[in-house]
């Protein structure tokens, strides 16, 4: 399909026109122009505006059709009844796709937008045009460094392999944000706004296959077709993992209904059981949603639910373990081998069996890392979390285990919470974490929630590739 | 479905259990057995079809909330009895159409809930959850989108916390998951297969031994 073919010129274009570009700060085609020319896009950017010649240093034209060259993406902010006549200019210049950021079509209450929309939607699907939008902030794709939004800072989020498909403007600025802060890589960043033409499924086809996403991840507020999302997601059998957040979940079903299935069927008790059965790992807070996802695009997936949980001090340790049991991971007793090795190096009075508290070798770093080898090569074992909290005798205990934790590369998943005051271990934290040695939270819920969404995960993959 | 068309003509927007339970029936999924009668001679063949003990029900698509009205009798265990419960009933019916449905009586004190839903988006969607007064108390309930495929029913009836009543306990035998699975494919599959139908409630599915047993159903029609 055309459509589709034309999804990864979108994504990836060689130019790009903004049409309604502008050198005025009040206007949002001026942000749009900052985000593209700030955000080191290399490709040639075609500023459209009549009433200007030059636009942030840029030739500007009058139309479209006035620029001579092949024009791949269109990111359109110009009033709604201006936007038909400059999609058919769009369709006749060959433009790829469209990123179409003006609101005040569908969801306004006046009838005239809802007929506006359908006339947009016939001229892009006659074209194969496909539109992000309308009423978006529009999207970003950091690994082409084209920041097609009208956020410049959104060039600011690192280069990953998580992407975003959200319903919700204030809701991905808020996970980029959050991801700033987090330091966790996105591929992309797509506002689908009012779903033209490209809703969640046909986002699916496309990431399918696009090589810089490894992680998918939803933000759904409402689905105008949602077994063709159902559908998109079993064809990919788990190939990728899919994690969505559903906000809305209020359990209000239908008041006037007959029977207690339709006074009880709540929307988002459907969605639930939706997503469950189409593969999709759902999470309830943006928290747990940017957690999963930063664990999917780092770690291996376990093959087990066996937990080893290591911590530099116990109470961190428990908090762990309450939450992984309860989540369906377990604390799985060691091979007779690893106790052997865990007890020669711990004294009696620490707990040496699972979890272990290294609490007592705390300023050994050898004596830890011999327990965390020994973990390693545990068969009982397919996933370490690994808790240690700073203390002033203690500054180079994370130095120490650097070494063996860089070179095993994270052989099963280890997830961890090393937390410090500001300053003292964040850098050896991102080079570990840059490295690939593990993946690190602020708390140990969050650690452990983490891993078991990754186990979660392994089951969902299981079970779709059997389909 | 003719049971369905006939009572979409009448202007029905519900079936009474025993047309709900007819449509049940032609899907497979297993019903009680029971016998509509409208007096006391066709009340004796039932009874001695069915044979005792027996439960008696005003059977009317008309009246739902039964066992508020006085429409329900259980436990019923010879002839006198049946008959004194029969002429109640009637009695209690106030002139709607007068029929009563005799049932053999299921034992299992297990009790779920299996139902029907129609969404706008998503189409007809399954329900599982525990049933009887439990159903509106706790709300442990589960769904899945038609149609339904095997794995989909298993995950959905895992997928309440009260899960483990289908495990054998307390000297009660493990309930028979695949035939619970069938159900509710079942289910599904006449969402799919009858437009008309906007709602179904399979309430109580008892588990009967091992074997699950829709005791009451009601269909709810879309005009």
């Amino acid at each position: 399909m055309k459509k589709m073919a034309n999804m990864k010129t979108l994504f990836d274009p060689g130019s790009v026109a903004v049409i309604g570009a502008s050198d005025k700060q009040a206007k949002l085609g001026f942000h749009v122009m900052k985000s593209l020319t700030k955000g080191g896009f290399t490709g040639r950017i075609i500023p459209v505006n009549p009433g200007s010649h030059e636009i942030m240093g840029l030739k500007a034209f009058p139309a479209i059709a006035d620029h001579d060259g092949q024009v791949d993406l269109a990111i359109v902010v110009l009033p709604a009844k201006l936007v038909p006549g400059v999609f058919r200019e769009c369709a006749d210049k060959g433009v790829k796709g469209i990123v179409l950021i003006t609101a005040g079509f569908k969801e306004i209450d006046d009838l005239a937008g809802a007929d506006l929309h359908e006339e947009l939607a016939g001229i892009a699907n006659e074209a194969g045009m496909p539109v992000i939008g309308p009423n978006t902030f529009g999207m970003v794709n950091l690994h082409a460094d084209l920041n097609a939004s009208f956020t410049p800072e959104f060039s600011q989020v690192k280069k990953g392999g998580i992407c975003l498909v959200s319903q919700s403007g204030g809701i991905s600025h808020l996970l980029a944000f959050m991801a700033m802060r987090m330091d966790v890589g996105f591929s992309k960043i797509v506002g689908l706004g009012n779903r033209l033409n490209v809703d969640f499924a046909q986002m699916l086809e496309y990431l399918m296959d696009d090589p810089d996403t490894k992680v998918i991840v939803l933000y759904v507020e409402g689905v105008d077709e949602p077994r063709d999302l159902i559908e998109a997601t079993r064809k990919l059998r788990g190939r990728k993992p899919i994690i969505a957040y559903k906000t809305g979940s209020g359990t209000v079903g239908d008041q006037a209904s007959l029977s207690h299935t339709g006074s009880m069927a709540g929307r988002h008790d459907i969605y639930t059981g939706a997503f469950r059965q189409a593969g999709i790992l759902y999470t309830n807070s943006t928290e747990n949603l940017l957690d999963a996802a930063k664990a999917m695009a780092s770690c291996p997936i376990p093959g087990g639910p066996g937990m080893a949980v290591l911590s530099g001090q116990a109470g961190p340790g428990m908090a762990s373990c309450d939450l992984c049991e309860a989540a369906g991971l377990k604390i799985v007793r060691f091979t007779g081998k690893t106790q052997q090795r865990v007890n020669e190096l711990l004294p009696p009075l620490a707990l040496r069996t699972n979890p272990v508290d290294m609490g007592p070798a705390w300023y050994d770093s050898s004596a830890i890392e011999g327990i965390i080898q020994a973990v390693m090569d545990d068969d009982n074992v397919n996933g370490i979390l690994i808790l240690m909290m700073f203390a002033s005798a203690n500054v180079d205990a994370v130095k120490g285990i650097s070494d063996l934790l860089v070179k095993w590369a994270q052989g099963k998943p280890v997830i961890s919470c090393i937390q410090s005051p500001p300053g003292i271990w964040d850098e050896q934290i991102r080079a570990l974490e840059e490295s690939g040695a593990l993946v690190n939270y602020p708390t140990p819920e969050r650690a452990a929630r983490a891993m078991a969404a990754l186990w979660e995960y392994s089951k969902i993959k299981d079970r779709m590739e059997q389909d | 479905m003719k049971i369905i068309e006939k009572a979409i003509k009448e202007g029905k927007t519900t079936l009474s259990e025993y047309e709900s339970k007819q449509v049940l029936a032609a899907y497979q999924i297993p019903v009680t057995r029971e016998i509509l009668v409208n007096d006391v001679k066709d009340l004796m063949n039932a009874t001695q079809e069915i044979g005792y003990p027996l439960v008696l029900k005003g059977c009317s698509a008309e009246i739902t909330h039964k066992t508020e009205k006085g429409l329900i009798k259980v436990d019923i265990r010879n002839d006198d009895d049946a008959t004194v419960a029969f002429k109640e009933i009637m009695a209690n019916m106030n002139g709607n159409e007068n029929a009563v449905l005799v049932q053999e009586m299921v034992k299992g004190q297990r009790e779920l809930v299996i139902g029907l839903t129609r969404d706008a988006q998503f189409g007809p969607c399954v329900m599982f959850g525990l049933g009887g007064i439990f159903t509106e108390i706790l709300k442990d309930i589960s769904f899945r989108v038609a149609p339904l495929e095997k794995r989909d029913a298993l995950e959905m009836m895992h997928d309440i916390k009260g899960h483990r009543i289908l495990e054998a306990v307390r000297g009660m035998e493990a309930a028979d998951l695949d035939a619970l699975a069938d159900i509710l494919i079942k289910v599904g599959q006449i969402g799919l297969e009858n437009e008309k139908v906007k709602e179904i409630d399979i309430n109580p599915v008892l588990i009967s031994g091992s074997k699950p047993v829709a005791v009451d159903a009601l269909v709810v029609l879309d005009l």
